[in-house]
């Protein structure tokens, strides 16, 4: 169960209980219950559930004499009747009421709380029961085959109206007095008006008998759909609450289609008597979503096909992202595979700068005949593989084995299994012969082990019946044991390939959580759900979004889990990374692009900061030690991605542009990699050497090179034209092609995006088409509120500055992202805190979350302090960190969402550099004024590009030496940050 | 594609059709009482049997997913003294687990019911969809029997089943049942109190089918250690039908899914 934010998309509260609920009610009886609130669960378990809204702790449970299932539940609020009560059917078809309001304090006091009433229906798979507020008095009952009318009082039947043969009724809704609207499985619904004698015309008749016989239903209008009734419908109703206060009928299908009528609120018959039907009033599908918004929704990789050919004819089909070596492996449809480089790739498909594109260094690799179903990188998690390994799945049985730097083929397993489902490598301590092996899973539930030294197929176990869900290696004995979806284990001997047991039930259990119980024996783990939606592509009952939300937030954890995994191994790790998310639409496939921003920021800063050694090493530690005790909340941004893609074979040619911007190390690295494959066990070495020495020098460019492609995403473009342009040239951060879409990242592994066309419903500025990436209107309001209460730093900051532009630029780079993470830690903070301090007291609780605050703030100004030193003298630290912490906490409390801060404070930070810039760049460079006004020459941008790459590459150097001459403001930060926690607390 | 359709036409509902009766089949044998007629559920009486001692002999009763009846003697281990339980006269004791499989069985056979031989079933992934969706549940059905909820000892301390016997329970003595595969279990342990003095290692057990001795736990203000195990069991042949008929129709339901699935990966389909 999760608890989300739905402005902001923030995933609030989780927890697993061993229950599975079909239906949850939120119920709060506002003068007699302290806290947040119940909910009202039921489900494949006895009874009904009660559980607190807040923690999602379970409180208690309404019993019954004979519990059973239940199917089907609704409260019952009236004014007349003076008691909140709980109305259930049970699977058997048992009409059981409990009182809520009655009852809470026993609930509370945790005594049994029985129902008040029981009453068999006999009627089975009852799918609703709804109380009709109006009358206060009628029941419907909605089962499959029939629906029903009850009476309350005494409930006694009042009328039964049987279904169409081949139909299934699914549920119902009160839409007046006497008036109801059922729905069916098959996306029709209908519209009843309950007629009654003149006799029972006042709501109260004394004689219940009377009503009872003559309520009759009457067909008014009905809807139904034309096409596409092979997929289960779920349908629903609801009220309005704002203008223009619409009667909504809603139809969800599992392809993604969600269709809109409006209920009249007369509804009426035709004129002769025979039903009316209603129109359609809307009908959208997530898939139209990314259609409308194509500009935005093209393939990752297809800028790289469209510039030489034109031509868009393969849709990737697997992707994987190498951070050790940024590099992005797109499988094809067509049986191509492309390597391109990861940052780069999305610069160019993201940006709007031509320098970017063409340039770009890819390689296809060519060995499938049909689809590429899963890609795998051995090297990057487990040393033991070597690096020039990688290794393809394909949908014709093939596994290739490719060398990744130069493109030619190992060797080829043709395996005669089916589609490749997965290939996976063996665990870290797993070790064949002093060889690794990698195994992979076919679409005929085999599992082949394959041996790549030997360039051999060790095992093919063939045997399984059930799809296969666990694989596991038992380093002491040679075995593979294998489990399945039924719960089986098979259990193999890898050097004999002979089968040496095959177990079920609990037997099978223990021998799976044995090999999890050792410590020595490493699981590799396949999950069920992406390995479904890889293999079947085929979405399950309901795939709302959030079902396809779950399947990512798996594999961001996964990610995060490995990524951790490495930093203790001490390689330093980028923080970005691309991740593919596959829908079950094909058309719809796309990537996320991750930003880890405290990862970032430390990246940046300590390659910034490099020659302080003491105090830099001090604050390091200060921030694993905040990234770990806060709950790690990311803000990332997203592209979508239509995947497309097309052949080509460019080659090569492209390294020496990229030679020109990154530094020389990294070129070393990289065509030390293309040489390879001579001797590999000695290159290997050699080049990881490399990698790990000049590991600091790449990551200040890639890390750089990381903030302003995440600040491009997040700077609303298009507000002041001369902003944007100053921004492009001076801070070097660019235009964006086409707005993105954002996502958040929430409670470890929560995940929740935005849709391609966010834009159009959010903000209505879709017009406007120089206004682009706005996340909404509030921007400009809070970005005003922010300016004004950090007032007194613009002075301060317009003193001239003495750096060159290529260094102030990079500075400023930094500064905004400071800022940017700043918010993200505050935003994040409260929220994770409260939880924590909930059971103190209220006083305390504020103050600690102040005192939380303030620790974090302290950490992390004190970087913060360092930088703003160079870029002004004096700064005012304390006005500052209180006004800024101030406006922030209000705004998260308000509800502020934190892309929408985020972009606040990037706005007004960026108006006040570009400010300072501006003066300055009248006093020192009369022709960048010229060019002010105007939409920047192309010319000119990049000769000032290539300008500021330049001056990118020599930062470092000189930020060290700027350092190293003030060892004054070094000495300070910790003192400062003393003081700062204390006048607070 | 000829052979897809005869596919998707004729042997689709075939294997539906069997699966109908297999999973019907075995839906009687939780003797329902659907029928309305609540006597027709008929009662079983099974003998519970140890492997070696003979410290706990008894006999239980079971009718559909209740136990009715549950007559145990117990001979305590030091003193040699009989102790005999029995439920009460108008309690029954439900088997959370029948119940539930009963239930998960009969969901099966109401999707499988829906799509009744007129259906025409028009694409391979809306088989593949009913097949997910009827594996689910039977292999939910199957779970229920073959895994016995993990309890701590306070959930079986303070659970109804304690206040079910005449005459009372001693104190000191604490009893579950449970279903393990085709096996009704009953668990006895017996406790001591752990005196406040010597309570320094203590350290309360977890969730558990079967605690060993030793455990220890707290419950209502006073703590206590297990200080011995007696577990009895009875085979019910028709939960061992059930289980079988389970496992039969899920092999059925992936032997379908596969078929359609070769189909599909021959022509690079699009689900929809």
């Amino acid at each position: 169960m999760c608890v989300w934010n739905v402005a902001s998309g923030q995933c609030i509260e989780n927890t697993k209980l061993p229950y599975r609920h079909t239906a949850i009610y939120y119920y709060h009886c506002s003068f007699r219950m302290t806290g947040e609130g119940w909910l009202l669960c039921c489900g494949e378990y006895q009874d009904v559930l009660i559980i607190d809204a807040k923690t999602l702790g379970v409180l208690h449970t309404l019993s019954s004499q004979s519990s059973d299932w239940i199917n089907c539940m609704c409260i019952v609020h009236s004014a007349r009747i003076q008691e909140d009560s709980l109305v259930a059917v049970s699977i058997t078809g048992v009409l059981k009421v409990w009182e809520l309001s009655s009852s809470l304090t026993s609930i509370q006091e945790r005594q049994d709380v029985c129902e008040k009433e029981s009453k068999s229906l006999d009627c089975l798979n009852c799918q609703a029961i709804r109380f009709c507020t109006y009358t206060e008095r009628l029941l419907l009952v909605v089962s499959s085959v029939c629906w029903q009318v009850y009476d309350y009082c005494d409930f006694s039947l009042l009328c039964t109206e049987f279904s169409k043969s081949g139909q299934c009724f699914a549920g119902g809704e009160v839409l007046a007095a006497y008036r109801l609207i059922i729905w069916t499985e098959d996306g029709y619904s209908y519209i009843y008006q309950l007629l009654n004698s003149g006799l029972s015309k006042s709501i109260y008749p004394a004689d219940g008998k009377v009503l009872k016989e003559t309520v009759y239903p009457h067909l008014l209008c009905f809807t139904g759909l034309k096409e596409n009734k092979s997929f289960p419908f779920v349908m629903g109703f609801l009220n309005e609450r704002k203008e223009p206060f619409y009667k909504i009928l809603f139809s969800g299908e599992a392809s993604g289609r969600i269709t809109l009528w409006h209920v009249p609120d007369v509804p009426a018959s035709m004129f002769d008597g025979s039903p009316k039907e209603i129109p359609i009033a809307a009908i959208w599908s997530l898939q139209d979503n990314f259609d409308k918004n194509l500009s935005m929704s093209e393939g990752i990789i297809d800028h790289l096909c469209a510039s030489k050919y034109g031509i868009e004819s393969a849709v990737v089909t697997s992707s994987v992202y190498i951070p050790s070596l940024d590099k992005l492996v797109c499988g094809c449809e067509n049986g191509k595979i492309f390597v391109t480089l990861g940052l780069k790739t999305v610069r160019a498909r993201l940006l709007e700068n031509v320098s970017l594109k063409g340039n770009l260094s890819h390689k296809v690799l060519n060995g499938h005949s049909s689809r590429v179903t899963c890609l795998l990188y051995p090297h990057d998690n487990s040393v033991k593989f070597d690096p020039s390994w990688l290794l393809s799945g394909g949908q014709d049985s093939v596994v290739i084995c490719w060398n990744i730097f130069t493109g030619e083929i190992l060797h080829q397993f043709i395996l005669q299994a089916g589609t490749v489902i997965e290939l996976l490598r063996s665990p870290e301590n797993f070790k064949f012969k002093d060889h690794s092996i990698v195994c992979c899973v076919c679409n005929d539930h085999s599992v082949a082990i394959l041996h790549l030294q030997k360039k051999e197929c060790l095992l093919h176990a063939r045997k399984h019946l059930f799809p296969v869900k666990k694989i596991k290696f038992d380093p002491v004995e040679n075995l593979l044991i294998v489990g399945c979806e039924d719960d089986s284990v098979y259990v193999w001997e890898i050097e004999t390939g002979t089968l040496e047991r095959h177990e079920t039930g609990e037997i099978a259990k223990a021998i799976l959580s044995s090999i999890e119980d050792s410590e020595y024996l490493v699981a590799d783990a396949l999950l069920p759900i992406s390995q479904e939606s890889k293999r079947n592509k085929n979405p399950e009952y309901k795939s709302s979004s959030s079902y396809k939300l779950g399947m990512v937030s798996y594999n961001l954890t996964h990610t995060e889990k490995s990524s951790d995994k490495i930093m203790d191994n001490s390689l330093i790790r980028q923080p970005f990374t691309v991740l593919p998310v596959k829908t079950k639409w094909n058309s719809a496939n796309f990537h996320i692009l991750l930003f880890d921003l405290e990862k970032l920021l430390e990246l940046l800063l300590s390659s910034q900061l490099c020659g302080l050694k003491s105090s830099n090493s001090f604050h390091n530690l200060d921030t694993i030690e905040r990234a770990k005790s806060t709950t790690e909340k990311r803000a990332l941004t997203l592209k979508r991605n239509k995947t497309a893609g097309s052949i080509s074979t460019v080659d090569g040619q492209v390294d020496a542009v990229c030679a020109n911007q990154v530094s020389g190390d990294t070129n070393a690295v990289r065509s030390l990699e293309e040489s390879g494959g001579i001797k590999r066990q000695k290159k290997m070495k050699s080049s990881r050497k490399i990698r790990m020495q000049s590991s600091g020098n790449i990551d200040v460019d890639i890390a750089t090179d990381t903030a302003k492609l995440l600040l491009s995403c997040l700077l609303p473009w298009g507000v002041d034209e001369e902003i944007d342009n100053l921004c492009v040239r001076h801070l070097d951060i660019l235009r964006l092609q086409c707005p993105v879409s954002f996502g958040l990242l929430s409670n470890e592994s929560h995940i929740s995006l935005m849709l391609p066309g966010w834009k159009c419903t959010d903000c209505g500025v879709l017009e406007e088409h120089t206004l682009s990436n706005l996340f909404s209107n509030r921007v400009f309001d809070l970005s005003n509120k922010y300016l004004a209460a950090t007032e007194g730093q613009t002075e301060t900051k317009e003193e001239p500055v003495n750096n060159t532009y290529g260094a102030k630029g990079s500075e400023t780079v930094i500064f905004l992202f400071n800022r940017i993470a700043l918010i993200n830690r505050i935003i994040n903070m409260p929220s994770a805190d409260t939880s924590e301090i909930e059971s103190s007291h209220r006083s305390e609780s504020v103050h600690d979350k102040w005192r939380n605050m303030e620790a974090a703030m302290s950490s992390f100004s004190s970087f913060y302090g360092e930088l703003s030193s160079k870029t002004s003298k004096h700064h005012s630290p304390d006005f500052r960190r209180g006004s800024l912490l101030k406006l922030i906490c209000c705004w998260s409390d308000q509800s502020i969402k934190i892309i929408e801060a985020m972009q606040a404070v990037l706005l007004a930070e960026v108006q006040r550099t570009t400010k300072t810039l501006r003066k300055t760049a009248v006093y020192r460079e009369p022709l960048a004024i010229v060019e002010n006004g105007n939409v920047s020459a192309l010319k000119h941008g990049k000769s000032s590009n290539s300008a500021n790459f330049q001056d990118v590459e020599d930062v470092p150097d000189r930020c060290v030496l700027e350092e190293s001459e003030s060892p004054d403001d070094m000495k300070a930060h910790p003192w400062i940050s003393k003081v700062c926690s204390c006048k607070v607390c | 594609e000829e052979e897809f359709k005869w596919l998707l036409q004729e042997e689709v509902h075939a294997v539906l059709k069997q699966l109908q009766d297999i999973l019907k089949e075995a839906s009687h044998r939780f003797a329902l009482p659907a029928g309305g007629a609540e006597g027709a559920a008929k009662q079983e009486s099974f003998v519970l049997s140890t492997a070696g001692t003979d410290q706990v002999k008894g006999v239980l009763t079971l009718q559909g997913d209740a136990l009715c009846q549950a007559d145990v003697n117990l001979k305590m281990p030091r003193s040699n003294q009989l102790l005999h339980f029995a439920f009460r006269e108008d309690k029954q004791w439900k088997l959370q687990q029948i119940q539930d499989a009963r239930n998960h069985v009969n969901q099966a056979i109401y999707l499988l019911m829906k799509r009744d031989v007129n259906y025409h079933f028009k694409t391979g992934s809306e088989v593949l969809k009913l097949m997910d969706a009827v594996m689910l549940q039977l292999s939910r059905a199957r779970n229920r029997l073959t895994t016995p909820a993990t309890l701590t000892l306070p959930e079986i301390a303070s659970s109804g089943l304690t206040r079910m016997f005449a005459p009372a329970l001693p104190p000191d003595i604490l009893v579950n049942f449970y279903i393990n595969l085709n096996k009704l279990c009953l668990t006895i342990y017996q406790l001591h109190v752990l005196q406040p003095s010597t309570t320094k290692n203590f350290k309360p057990a977890g969730g558990s089918i079967l605690h060993n001795p030793g455990a220890m736990f707290e419950f209502g203000n006073q703590r206590y250690e297990v200080s011995h195990v007696h577990k009895v069991e009875c085979v019910v042949p028709w939960l061992n039908d059930a289980l079988v008929f389970f496992t039969v129709s899920l092999q059925l339901c992936q032997q379908l899914k596969d078929k359609i699935s070769v189909f599909s990966s021959y022509w690079n389909y699009k689900p929809y």
